[in-house]
């Protein structure tokens, strides 16, 4: 038993959160620069669990997470995780959306920015469909559009792992989210003063930042540990997974919420990026929620 | 990263379950303080007996010198099998001998040490005053220095288990004058000395487990002092970090078990119907789950570091109130069930009850989140 990330896990976090610093600042989230995605695959991340037989680093889902957390902080796109999990249980080659339930027939495709073909979840099942983007509209989250499609042909993907595996990683982009929204709060809580001194003295203040750090802390945990049962083969493997996400998820949500209250009226503008975190989490609520059977 | 065990540590765990399954006594832990602690000397007793006490004290003082790892499997092998909570050898176990271990003396530590471990001697903490809580430093009791003597006046409260205690950590002023965290000193005091006086506080929950203690001319031996006259502040502090950090083990693998029971329980009165009650259980399970990865990542962190990770204070917070959502769950299963309590009830409703202490005891909910926004996050102290 280890859930403290090894030298190895944690210099790959280190140089991703380095690159995504500077190519994928939040405040640009979106506006992403055009040809971003050639770059974000040229840097591996959407197959750092395909083995070196198949061309890729071979490393475990728990390190896979703890970079797709860091991904997650900067809103990167939906779509690495599709891609990531159509590339190591389908084999596909290339970039694939991610496809949601759009009523009883149709499909909201997310990010289907230079796709053809999506991963589709539905009824706790993963499938692949191929689709023709028309233009892409807005969703919530200012950094993903999607279309809407009526029907589709699925082909079932028949892994029961397919699912898990990204079920991890929208975990690790929550786990992302409630991080950047924790972290921007905190940061306005030294910076803005009122009163004759920075707000984070308010213990009001104060104790909002404390609960959004448990939160954060809460679902990071139970990230690795999920992360490790898949790696692992645990026989309990979908209850830590859909604990997970639904961890990770709610402490997106509650700290995307809170970072604007933090901010006061700044917080409420659209210049201002404390909102995005908080979208990001309302959209990742909607994709493939675990059923409470899991839970129970 | 992995949650795998070695195999060595997957038969150490066999040999802990096989031992307690066969040496759990059947009989629940007595309410009245004298069979109760008759109850925790004996269990305590057969522990030690059989080396299962202070599966990580070094192997010099009685324990069995492992790592935090084999501590925590022991740990959550003794909630599975529903062993008895440690009741009065709380104090000694969990803050009082880490304390010594840390900080005292040879000589101090080859007395107590195994006298703790084999439940001879019961430990109290003398921390909290009428005047210093949260605000430990406004401590006013005083021993004055005479000869290699301390002459100890004053009081202290919320004591648990002084009524039964051996011996006390009590934390004095010994600078006279002195200020603040200045001038205290963290001494170990015998609880028969001439001159204590003890009065039991009755609790909410009809129990009677802490007291008020009374100092009257109370001399303690200068060579009863751990970490040096005048340096009280820094081992009390190193206290409070066992007392908030590794000692709640325990009650986070039994929370993670009676959420489990509860819903097991849910489930066959039909209550896991109502959308409500099965959205919180749910909630619950994957709270309790996260709690023992946050665990899990604390104990990995501290040995790979040597010490326990900044955010205990973390976990520290999330399991009190986590505590008490879980005990509230027990109760809203009850039903009007709760309308029956009575004093000398030893049921869910006592729990949830004494369950209030999570969140003020060893450093209120919100000064664990002072204390996480100050030290882990750098916000600025209020002026
Ligand atoms: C069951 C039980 C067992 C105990 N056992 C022991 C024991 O064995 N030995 C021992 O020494 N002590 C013991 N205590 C005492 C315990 O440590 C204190 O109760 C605790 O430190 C709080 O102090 P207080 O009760 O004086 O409350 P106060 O400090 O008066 O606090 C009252 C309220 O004010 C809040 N508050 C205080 N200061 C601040 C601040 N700076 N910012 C925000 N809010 C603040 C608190 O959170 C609390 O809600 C026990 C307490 C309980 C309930």
């Amino acid at each position: 038993m280890d859930l403290h990330p090894g030298p190895d896990a944690e210099a790959l976090r280190a140089a991703t959160a380095e690159w995504l610093v500077s190519r994928l600042p939040l405040d640009r989230a979106s506006n992403r620069p055009a040809g971003l995605w050639d770059e974000l695959e040229a840097m591996g991340w959407t197959a750092l669990t395909l083995s070196e037989d198949k061309g890729g680093p071979g490393l475990d889902h728990a390190t896979e997470a703890l970079v797709f957390a860091e991904l997650g902080r900067h809103l990167a796109p939906l779509a690495l995780i599709s891609t990531a999990v159509a590339r190591r249980w389908t084999g596909l080659d290339r970039r694939a959306a991610l496809a949601i339930p759009d009523g009883a027939a149709g499909w909201r495709v997310l990010d289907p920015e230079g796709a053809d073909r999506a991963i589709a979840v539905a009824d706790q099942a993963l499938g692949l469909f191929a689709f023709t983007s028309g233009e892409a509209r807005p969703t919530i989250d200012l950094s993903t559009r999607q279309v809407r499609i009526g029907d589709a042909s699925l082909d079932p993907i028949e892994a029961p792992a397919a699912l898990l595996h990204l079920r991890v990683l929208l975990a690790a982009y929550a786990v992302g989210a409630a991080d950047a929204a924790r972290d921007m709060a905190v940061e306005y809580a030294k910076l803005r003063e009122q009163f004759g001194q920075p707000i984070g003295a308010f213990q009001a203040i104060k104790h909002i930042c404390a609960d959004m750090a448990v939160q954060s802390a809460v679902a990071r945990s139970q990230l690795y540990y999920a992360a490790c049962a898949l790696q692992e083969g645990d026989a309990d493997v979908g209850f830590y997974i859909a604990a997970a996400q639904m961890l990770a998820v709610r402490a997106a949500i509650a700290n995307g919420r809170a970072n604007i209250q933090v901010h006061g009226g700044i917080g409420m503008t659209d210049e201002a990026r404390a909102h995005l975190p908080l979208k990001r989490a309302h959209l990742l609520e909607h994709i493939a929620p675990p059923a409470l059977r899991a839970l129970l | 990263m992995r949650i795998g065990f070695t195999p060595e540590q997957d038969r150490f765990r066999a040999e802990c379950r096989d031992w307690l399954g066969a040496n759990v006594p059947a009989e629940r832990r007595p309410l009245n303080a004298a069979d109760a602690l008759a109850f925790d000397r004996a269990w305590q007793g057969k522990l030690f007996t059989a080396g299962w006490a202070g599966i990580d004290w070094p192997t010099r003082y009685g324990g069995r010198g492992l790592s935090l790892v084999e501590q925590v499997i022991w740990l959550e092998e003794y909630a599975r099998a529903h062993a008895p909570w440690v009741g009065a050898n709380f104090v000694g176990l969990n803050h009082g001998g880490p304390t010594l271990i840390a900080n005292a003396s040879e000589e101090q530590k080859a007395y107590h040490l195994p006298r703790i471990l084999s439940g001879e001697a019961i430990w109290c903490q003398g921390f909290s005053e009428p005047g210093a809580g949260s605000d430990l430093a406004g401590i006013r009791t005083t021993g004055r220095v005479e000869g290699d003597e301390l002459v100890v006046n004053g009081s202290k409260i919320w004591t648990s288990f002084a009524n039964v205690a051996d011996w006390q950590e009590l934390v004095l002023r010994t600078e006279p004058g002195s200020q603040r965290q200045a001038g205290l000193s963290w001494t170990i005091c015998d609880m028969r000395s001439p001159g204590i006086t003890i009065r039991p506080i009755r609790m909410m929950n009809g129990q009677t487990e802490f007291c008020e203690v009374f100092y009257d001319d109370v001399r303690i031996p200068v060579a009863n002092v751990v970490g040096g006259l005048g340096n009280g502040w820094k081992v009390a502090m190193s206290t409070l970090s066992f007392e908030r950090g590794t000692g709640f083990i325990a009650d986070q693998v039994k929370n993670m078990i009676e959420v489990d029971e509860h819903i097991g329980r849910a489930r066959s009165s039909g209550l896991l119907d109502d959308q409500r009650i099965a959205e919180d259980l749910a909630l619950l399970r994957a709270e309790v789950a996260a709690l023992r990865a946050m665990t899990y990542r604390n104990v990995s962190e501290a040995a790979r570091t040597g010490q326990p990770g900044a955010e205990a204070s973390l976990i520290r917070l999330f399991t009190s109130e986590l505590a008490q959502r879980v005990e509230r769950m027990a109760v809203r299963l009850i039903g009007d069930g709760i309308v029956d309590f009575a004093y000398g009830d030893d049921d869910p409703v006592a729990e949830y009850l004494r369950g209030f202490a999570q969140t003020i005891a060893g450093g209120s909910a919100q000064i664990q989140r002072n204390i996480i926004g100050e030290r882990l996050l750098g916000l600025p102290r209020g002026r």
